[in-house]
């Protein structure tokens, strides 16, 4: 008799704490401002700043003092690549200067006076690049496409100088070329930024406006006291049950719902790489979100104000990003900061995530994450409890104390 | 002074100005001060030889690269990629030894990862690098067997040689470039929320009146006065925030410091400016933290520091140019790494105070807030 009245006093709490729940969602902007719409603006923005997803055509200066057609010819070689061409041809090197300074170009090649005549002569020519590290992409692409250059030029120089000497073709060739270097680059084959970068940013988007969101409803809940405005007629408190899975449903539902747009919809607008089996990164994202969601609840208890989310939190964005191994490789992270590192679920499903939709992973090859992810769901889900348990029992407390008072006070 | 004694009462306040940013400083100091290196690589090696052990040996002896697995076939080597053990693969084939020994071509293959192109980037390079050293080396002893000379076989093995010369960031260290990037991300992050939290607070705890009325009814003196004690502090963050990049982290410094300090002073001006438009938009403490943040963040992706603003759409690079941070970094970029002279930040530091004047659009709005109760108490 007493157990079926608290199972129906659980659900009702349950249904009154979800009923809030979506009516705080989709009444109060800020809420929804971070837990529904920054995810369409934050994956809409990126994805259009992605969008070209490579980097073409990057000026570079070319300072020709030989001035004869064999320098034409090397020179018209870093034109032909894609990723480089001749904005400048300038007279010196102090004008090539100059115009690096004005961000004109990117990288100089310098051929001295005498590289043609070194050239013919039998001798080593010298030709000086100078590229600019202070932007790695630019960096990388005037460094491969005018190395490159150089290095096809010299060989064929080196074929002909042999032939030459009456050695035979394919002779000649393995002393010209020993060895072929062949680099490939798999799941990602032009080097797409975006393909790169924005599963990784998605799911710790995911991540960030569940902290925040949920966050700034744990202040305003105690801000406004809504644990006993919502607790049934005739009992002191609501259990912490109820309350607890009462609003990770609500936020799982949507969540799952954000999720999916993203997963879906986006993914297939921007062409994003989706080698992963749906029910691969549906086993993936499902105890994701719960670990986000359960910390974020935890977390939620503890602001006394509904700003007070975002003030802590907004900074930790960039450091978890960070943190997640995809603009700084995770092998080159501190011990210390992995351990701290392993608070957050993206650190284990960013890496996951990016290895099932780029790579095709299958479940067995992410098992160990899903697992910490699965540990991180009842970890969390445990501190919610106890957190929100310890949060209702205050409550009442402050309310019995109020109530002492006013009594006090009367007599 | 009001503020002074205002901000002892808020904590957060003092959190935001004080203890967060320099929080954030050091956690991110931390991570610079690593270089990366021995990112882990398998090798399927097929040939077993000599040669092929010297190749491999040279490739694990780049700085950045690192043979952690030898592997037996294409298959194990694919799955230590999907499991997230290695990075890359390398390949050398069957009779790599004898091809070189007999005087026929043989090649080596090289599968890296695109999925993280920050691995990608550097492996590429020391990979290609260790190899083309190797097969120069193969080159410079074939051509000797043929009886020329050391200086002979040289001229003939690499006849256009190249030097090559990295600017202003001669290692080509990653922290270099990324850590003073995402230490002024930080500034610009707490600048914001402190500016928007001061006068939000006003707004959200209904003392806005008062406020104004500390400041004899104006808006101006009412604005200087809580932005001092802000201005004041992220100026000694900045200044921490050259210690740890400069000092800590090892940055390269070729340029004016003065000048460096003038473009960060000005660049919190900037969002502190933002920050109290924001307010003034939305008279809404939470609103305009949302809007405030969400901005902040957004700042790095647009600045072109990463995916060059070359590259982006027409219509995203006008966007980029809604972010104080893009021309910071500018300045950043051309004074302390590339070393150009003052005057080069200066079209740069004109465009960041523009920023400074959209507050002054909507003083009267301000006013008008302050003065309404109508605007108070709001969540």
């Amino acid at each position: 008799m007493k157990r079926k009245r608290y199972i129906s006093l659980y659900l009702k709490e349950t249904a009154s704490v979800m009923r809030n729940e979506f009516k705080t969602i989709f009444t109060d902007e800020g809420v929804m401002l971070i837990l529904i719409f920054a995810i369409f603006i934050y994956s809409t923005l990126y994805g259009l700043a992605y969008g070209s997803q490579v980097l073409r055509n990057v000026p570079i200066g070319v300072v020709d003092n030989s001035k004869t057609p064999e320098s034409r010819e090397l020179a018209m070689s870093f034109d032909a690549g894609p990723n480089t061409y001749i904005a400048y041809e300038p007279a010196d090197m102090e004008e090539a200067r100059q115009l690096f300074y004005d961000r004109e170009i990117y990288g100089i090649v310098y051929i001295p006076e005498d590289y043609a005549k070194k050239l013919l002569n039998g001798t080593q020519a010298t030709v000086s690049v100078y590229c600019d590290a202070s932007y790695f992409l630019m960096y990388r692409q005037v460094f491969q496409e005018t190395v490159g250059a150089l290095n096809d030029m010299g060989t064929t120089v080196e074929l002909q100088r042999l032939v030459a000497q009456g050695i035979n073709l394919p002779q000649a060739e393995a002393v010209s070329q020993p060895v072929i270097y062949q680099s490939h680059n798999l799941f990602n084959p032009y080097l797409g930024y975006g393909s790169f970068l924005m599963p990784a940013v998605i799911m710790l988007i995911i991540q960030q406006t569940l902290l925040l969101g949920i966050g700034m409803i744990g202040g305003t809940w105690r801000e406004f006291d809504i644990y006993s405005r919502l607790t049934p007629k005739g009992e002191s408190r609501m259990s912490t049950l109820p309350v607890v899975f009462g609003k990770a449903l609500t936020y799982l539902i949507v969540s799952a719902l954000t999720a999916s747009y993203i997963l879906s919809l986006h993914y297939h607008f921007y062409h994003y790489p989706m080698n992963g089996a749906p029910l691969t990164v549906a086993a993936l994202v499902f105890p994701y979100l719960l670990a986000c969601i359960f910390l974020a609840i935890t977390l939620s208890t503890l602001f006394s104000h509904r700003e007070n989310s975002l003030l802590w939190m907004l900074w930790s964005s960039i450091f978890i990003l960070l943190l997640s191994g995809v603009s700084f490789p995770a092998d080159a992270i501190p011990e210390s900061l992995r351990v701290v590192a392993k608070v957050f679920p993206s650190s284990y499903a960013v890496p996951a995530f990016v290895r099932v939709q780029d790579m095709g992973a299958s479940f067995v090859d992410i098992l160990p994450e899903i697992r910490a992810l699965w540990r991180q769901v009842f970890v969390y889900g445990g501190m919610a409890l106890i957190a929100m348990h310890f949060t209702l029992n205050d409550r009442l407390r402050a309310r019995l104390r109020r109530r002492l008072d006013k009594r006090v006070g009367r007599q | 002074m009001r503020e002074l004694r205002r901000m002892a009462e808020f904590k957060m306040q003092l959190m935001l100005m004080f203890v967060l940013p320099l929080v954030s400083f050091a956690c991110f100091s931390l991570i610079f001060r690593n270089n990366i290196e021995n990112l882990p690589i398998a090798v399927l090696d097929e040939d077993h030889t000599q040669l092929s052990r010297q190749l491999k040996m040279m490739v694990g002896e780049t700085p950045t690269a690192m043979i952690k697995y030898e592997v037996q076939d294409m298959e194990e080597a694919m799955k230590l990629m999907r499991q997230g053990k290695v990075y890359a693969v390398l390949q050398i084939p069957t009779s790599f030894e004898k091809s070189i020994l007999g005087n026929s071509q043989t090649h080596v293959e090289f599968y890296n990862s695109g999925a993280n192109l920050s691995t990608n980037g550097l492996l590429a390079r020391d990979v290609q690098t260790a190899v083309t050293t190797f097969s120069t080396g193969v080159q410079l002893q074939l051509l000797q067997a043929r009886g020329l000379t050391y200086s002979q076989a040289m001229a003939m093995a690499r006849p256009v040689s190249f030097d090559k010369h990295v600017l202003f960031n001669p290692f080509v260290n990653y922290s270099y470039y990324l850590a003073p990037s995402l230490l002024a991300m930080m500034l610009l992050i707490f600048t914001v929320m402190s500016t928007v939290y001061a006068f939000g607070t006003e707004l959200k705890y209904s003392t806005a009146g008062e406020w104004l009325a500390t400041a004899r009814g104006s808006i101006t003196a009412a604005i200087t006065g809580k932005m001092i004690p802000i201005t004041v502090s992220m100026l000694f963050m900045t200044l921490a925030m050259y210690v740890v990049v400069f000092g800590i982290i090892g940055a390269p410094m070729n340029g004016s410091f003065a000048m460096l300090v003038a473009a960060a002073l000005v660049f919190v001006l900037s969002y502190q400016a933002i920050g109290i438009f924001a307010v003034a938009v939305f008279a809404n403490l939470r609103l305009a933290l949302s809007f405030g943040g969400g901005y902040s963040v957004l700042a790095f992706t647009f600045s072109g520091l990463t995916f060059p603003t070359m590259a982006m759409y027409g219509g995203m690079r006008i966007f980029s140019l809604l972010f104080p941070f893009t021309f910071y970094m500018r300045i950043y970029v051309d004074i302390a790494m590339r070393g150009a002279p003052a005057a080069y930040a200066l079209p740069n530091l004109g465009y960041m105070m523009l920023f400074q004047l959209l507050p002054l659009l909507l003083l009267r709005r301000m006013r008008r807030l302050c003065l309404n109760e109508k605007y108070w108490g709001k969540l």
